[in-house]
C-alpha cells in the first residue's frame, strides 16, 4: 500500500522552521515558515476543488526569519512569531498584520488555544506571552516567566507544554492562565508568576527539540537531539506515571559507531493518535505510542526532516525537509529545501492495536 | 515435447521448511530463520532481532525491562515460549506430522481441483493438453469405465513391475488393501509417489471387474485424494529416507479387499484439517495430536500467499491453549535437523553479546550542543542577523561543564557528556 506522495511546487528559499495545517478537518490549507523571512500559504487543493500537487497561494514577509506559525480561529487567521522578537497574527484574507507583543528576544514557538481564544507565544527571553484574542477590548499581553529558555511547545484543549533548556518542562493548566491574563493587567508589567500545573524534568537526558500531545489530550511526546523520543502521560496517578516510555530512534550504525540524529519534528495524527516523528538523518517514522510499535517508516530524504504535520482529516502527511543547522552545512543549496505531501492510505498511520 | 511444469512436487512440499509459529513455508532454511527473526523474534521496543524467543525473552527482560509473554504473529496456540525454535529445529515432532498431513492434504485437494477443472492427468504424467479445458462433465457410466479402465492399468502395472526389484520410498507395506489390490508393495509405492500412470495411456479392462461397481463419482478424488494418505502415517524424515519396512498398523497388514475403496485409506488426517474431499472416512488418530486446532486451510497452491500477519488476523479471537505436544518434553529435535543443532546454539549464546557491546557502542550526535538549540546557533549567524544587538541570545552564561547524569538544577549549567 504505497502512499502517494508529492513535492510542492515552489518551496521556501531556506530552511524550514514550521509547517502546520489547518486544524479545520475540510482544509487542505497549511503554512509553512521560513527562516528566508516568509510565511508561505499553500493548499493542495487547486482551483477545481480537487487535490493535486500542491500549490503556493500566498507569501507574507516578515522583518527577520520567522521561527514558528500557527493557524488561529479560523483558515484566515494564522499567527506568527520570529527572530524579529515580534508576535504576528495575520490576515490572511486582506494580507494584514498585526504585532501583537514584543519579547526581548527571539520568538520560538507560538500556539493557539480554540478553547480558551489564548495565543501563547515562547522566546528566547525566557518568558511567554499570553494573549487574549477573543475580545476586542485591548488586553495586554501577560508575561509568565521561565526558568530557561523555552524550545518547543505544544498544546491540548485544556494544557499547555513548554519544553525548556536544563531539560525542564512545565504543564500549565490553560484555564489558570486565561483567568490570570484577565487579571494581568492590574500588576506591574502584566507580569505574572503561575505555578505551572505541573513540573517535570524531561525523561531524556538530552536537549527536548520538540514536544507535541496527544490529541485526546492524555499526554505528549518528546523528543531530543539525542535521537530518542518518549511518550508521557499528564494524569500524575503512579499507575499512568509507570507507562511513560522512551525508545531510540533516527540512528543509524556506521561501522562501530552508532550516529545520532536529532529529532526535529513531532506530530500526532488527528484521528488516530498516532505520531509521526522526523529526524536530522531525514527519515520520518510512524508509531504507534501506545502500543508501543512503529507503524512504518518512509524512505529516507536527502537532508534533515525539519518539520511534520497532519492535515485536519489526517489525510495527508506534510514534511518539510531542509538542511538543517545540524548537517554542518551553512549555506542552503539550490533545491534541498522541499515540501513532500504524502497521501495516506485509509489506514496507513493507524495503528495496529496492543498485541 | 517438453513437459510443463505445474507446480512443486509433493516431495518438494513436504521438504520446504516452515515456520512453527504462523505455519508459513519456505524457499530455503536460511529464509525461514531471517523471517523468524524479523517476525516472531523482533523486539517491539528497539527491533533488535533475536534468534529465538528465549533469546528474544532475556532481551526483553533485560534491556527493556519488560517480560515477553508471547511471541508475535504467532498462531494463537502457537505463541507460547516454552518451546524453543530456531529454523525447523525444536519443532515437535507431533506438529511437524501434523504440518505434513495439512501439505498432503492440500496437495492431494490442488491435485484433485486442477483435474477436475482441466481434465488433466495428474502433474508429472506428462500427456497434459496444455489447452485449458472446460470442465468435464461426465456421466456416470463414463466414469465408470474410465475407472475401469484405470483399474486394468494398475494391475497391468503391478504385474508388469513386480521385476522391478528397488522398491521406492517408503512404500512396503502399503495400503493396497484399500484399493482391493493384490498387495504387491513395491509397485503400489510406485504409483503412490510419483502419480506416474497416464490415465489416457492403453488399458485394457480386464480386471477389476467388481471394482466397477463401486465406483463413486467421486473418481477425481480416487487416486490423488485416497494416495496420500499413506505417507502421512511416516514422518518426512522415514518417508524420505526410504526406511523399508516400517509397520503400518493401521490397515496395511490387514489388506482385505473392502467395498468402499475410496474411503478407506484416510483413516489419518486430523478431521479439521481434511479437505471435503478427503474428508468423509476420516477420524482423527488417536494418541496423535491435531495440533493447530484453528488452523485454516491453506491456500491452494498457486493462490496468494496468506503473510503472517493475516493469517494472525484470520485468527484473532479464538484463543487457542497451547497444544499439549508443545511442551518441552515433546522437543525430539527432527532427525533431519540434528546436524544444525550444534551449529544453532552457539549462535544463540552469543546473541545476548551484541546488546551488551550496544550499550558501551559509541554514540556520536550528529547535533551535540546540549545547551544551545540549532535554531539559535542559527539565529547567531550573521545572514539571519535581525537585532544588532542580541542580549536576549545569550541569556544562558555557560558554567564550566561538569558531568551530572540524570539531575537537573534551576540554572542552566546540566552538561552532559555526549558519547555518555
Amino acid at each position: 500500500m504505497a502512499s502517494n506522495q508529492f513535492t510542492v511546487a515552489s518551496p521556501p528559499s531556506d530552511a524550514i522552521s514550521a509547517l502546520k495545517f489547518s486544524p479545520d478537518p475540510e482544509s487542505t490549507q497549511f503554512v509553512v515558515s521560513s527562516w528566508d523571512k516568509n510565511v508561505y500559504l499553500y493548499d493542495l487543493r487547486d482551483e477545481n476543488g480537487s487535490v493535486g500537487e500542491g500549490k503556493l497561494l500566498q507569501r507574507f514577509e516578515h522583518r527577520a526569519p520567522v521561527l514558528d506559525v500557527c493557524y488561529g480561529a479560523n483558515d484566515n487567521e494564522v499567527y506568527t512569531a520570529g527572530l524579529d522578537w515580534d508576535v504576528r497574527r495575520i490576515n490572511l484574507a486582506t494580507s494584514e498584520q498585526t504585532v501583537l507583543s514584543s519579547h526581548d528576544a527571539g520568538v520560538r514557538n507560538v500556539v493557539y488555544s480554540k478553547e480558551h481564544s489564548l495565543v501563547v507565544s515562547a522566546s528566547w527571553d525566557s518568558t511567554l506571552h499570553v494573549h487574549r484574542v477573543d475580545t476586542s477590548a485591548d488586553i495586554p499581553p501577560a508575561t509568565v516567566p521561565l526558568p530557561s529558555k523555552p524550545f518547543s511547545m505544544s498544546l491540548t484543549a485544556t494544557k499547555l507544554v513548554v519544553a525548556m533548556a536544563s531539560r525542564s518542562l512545565h504543564i500549565y493548566d490553560l484555564k489558570a492562565l486565561a483567568l490570570l491574563t484577565e487579571e494581568s493587567g492590574e500588576v506591574v508589567n502584566n507580569k505574572i508568576e503561575v505555578e505551572p500545573w505541573q513540573r517535570r524534568e524531561s525523561s531524556l537526558k538530552f536537549m527536548t527539540r520538540c514536544v507535541a500531545c496527544m490529541p485526546n489530550d492524555d499526554g505528549y511526546a518528546s523528543s531530543s537531539i539525542e535521537g530518542r523520543v518518549a511518550v508521557e502521560w499528564f494524569d500524575p496517578s503512579p499507575e499512568s506515571q509507570a507507562r511513560k516510555y522512551a525508545f531510540k530512534c533516527h540512528r543509524q550504525a556506521a561501522e562501530d559507531v552508532d550516529v545520532v540524529y536529532p529529532v526535529n519534528a513531532l506530530a500526532f495524527h488527528p484521528v488516530y493518535g498516532t505520531f509521526a516523528s522526523g529526524g536530522g538523518d531525514g527519515v520520518v517514522a510512524l508509531w504507534d505510542g501506545i502500543a508501543k510499535r512503529r507503524i512504518r517508516q518512509y524512505q529516507k530524504y536527502p537532508s534533515s526532516v525539519a518539520a511534520v504535520g497532519f492535515s485536519g482529516n489526517g489525510k495527508y502527511l506534510a514534511i518539510a525537509v531542509s538542511p538543517g543547522f545540524e548537517d554542518g552545512r551553512d549555506d542552503i543549496p539550490e533545491g534541498s529545501v522541499n515540501i513532500h505531501v504524502r497521501e495516506l492510505g485509509e489506514t496507513e498511520a493507524k495503528g495496529k492495536g496492543a498485541k | 515435447m517438453g513437459k510443463k511444469r505445474r507446480g512443486p512436487t509433493l516431495e518438494e512440499l513436504l521438504a520446504r521448511p516452515w515456520c512453527y509459529y504462523c505455519e508459513r513455508d519456505f524457499e530455503d532454511l536460511k529464509i525461514l530463520i531471517s523471517h523468524q527473526k524479523a517476525k516472531h523474534f523482533k523486539c517491539e521496543r528497539c527491533g533488535r532481532r533475536l534468534n529465538t524467543a528465549g533469546g528474544l525473552s532475556v532481551h526483553m527482560s533485560q534491556v527493556h525491562k519488560e517480560q515477553l509473554s508471547a511471541v508475535d504473529n504467532a498462531l494463537p496456540n502457537r505463541s507460547g515460549l516454552d518451546v524453543e525454535i530456531f529454523g525447523m529445529e525444536g519443532v515437535p515432532e507431533d506438529i511437524i506430522q501434523s504440518h505434513n498431513q495439512r501439505v498432503l492434504t492440500q496437495f492431494q485437494q490442488a491435485e484433485a481441483e486442477r483435474q477436475a477443472v482441466t481434465g488433466n492427468p495428474p502433474a508429472g504424467t506428462g500427456t497434459g493438453q496444455p489447452s485449458a479445458k472446460k470442465p468435464k462433465v461426465e456421466s456416470v457410466s463414463e466414469m465408470k469405465k474410465r475407472l475401469a479402465e484405470h483399474r486394468a492399468k494398475r494391475a497391468e502395472a503391478i504385474n508388469g513391475s513386480s521385476a522391478e526389484g528397488t522398491p521406492v520410498g517408503a512404500g512396503q507395506t502399503p495400503p493396497t488393501g484399500g484399493f482391493g489390490q493384490s498387495p504387491q508393495s513395491p509397485a503400489a509405492a510406485n504409483q503412490q509417489f510419483s502419480y506416474p500412470q497416464p490415465y489416457g495411456a492403453a488399458a485394457t479392462a480386464t480386471a477389476n471387474q467388481p471394482y466397477q461397481q463401486t465406483a463413486s463419482p467421486v473418481y477425481q478424488n480416487y487416486s490423488p485424494g485416497g494416495q496420500p494418505q499413506f505417507p502421512a502415517q511416516y514422518t518426512p524424515q522415514s518417508f524420505q529416507a526410504g526406511t523399508p519396512g516400517q509397520p503400518f498398523p493401521a490397515f496395511g497388514t490387514t489388506p482385505t479387499p473392502s467395498p468402499f475403496p475410496q474411503q478407506q485409506p484416510q483413516p489419518q488426517v486430523p478431521q479439521n484439517i481434511a479437505s471435503p474431499q478427503t474428508t468423509p472416512g476420516f477420524t482423527p488418530r488417536s494418541g496423535s495430536l491435531p495440533t493447530a486446532p484453528s488452523l485454516p486451510q491453506r491456500p491452494s497452491f498457486g493462490a496468494p500467499q496468506v503473510n503472517s500477519y493475516q493469517m494472525q488476523q484470520m485468527h484473532m479471537g479464538h484463543p487457542v491453549p497451547t497444544p499439549p505436544g508443545a511442551s518441552g518434553a515433546d522437543k525430539t529435535p527432527t532427525p533431519g535437523a540434528a546436524p544444525d543443532d550444534q551449529v544453532a546454539k552457539p549462535a544463540e549464546a552469543t546473541e545476548e553479546k551484541p546488546t551488551k557491546k550496544d550499550k558501551s557502542k559509541q554514540a556520536r550526535l550528529v547535533y551535540s550542543d546540549n545547551e544551545i538549540s540549532p535554531e539559535e546557533k542559527m539565529a547567531g549567524l550573521s545572514r539571519y542577523a535581525f537585532v544588532p544587538n542580541r542580549q536576549g541570545e545569550t541569556t544562558v552564561e555557560r558554567a564550566p561543564p561538569s558531568t551530572i547524569v540524570g539531575t537537573i538544577r534551576d540554572t542552566d549549567n546540566t552538561t552532559l557528556d555526549p558519547t555518555d
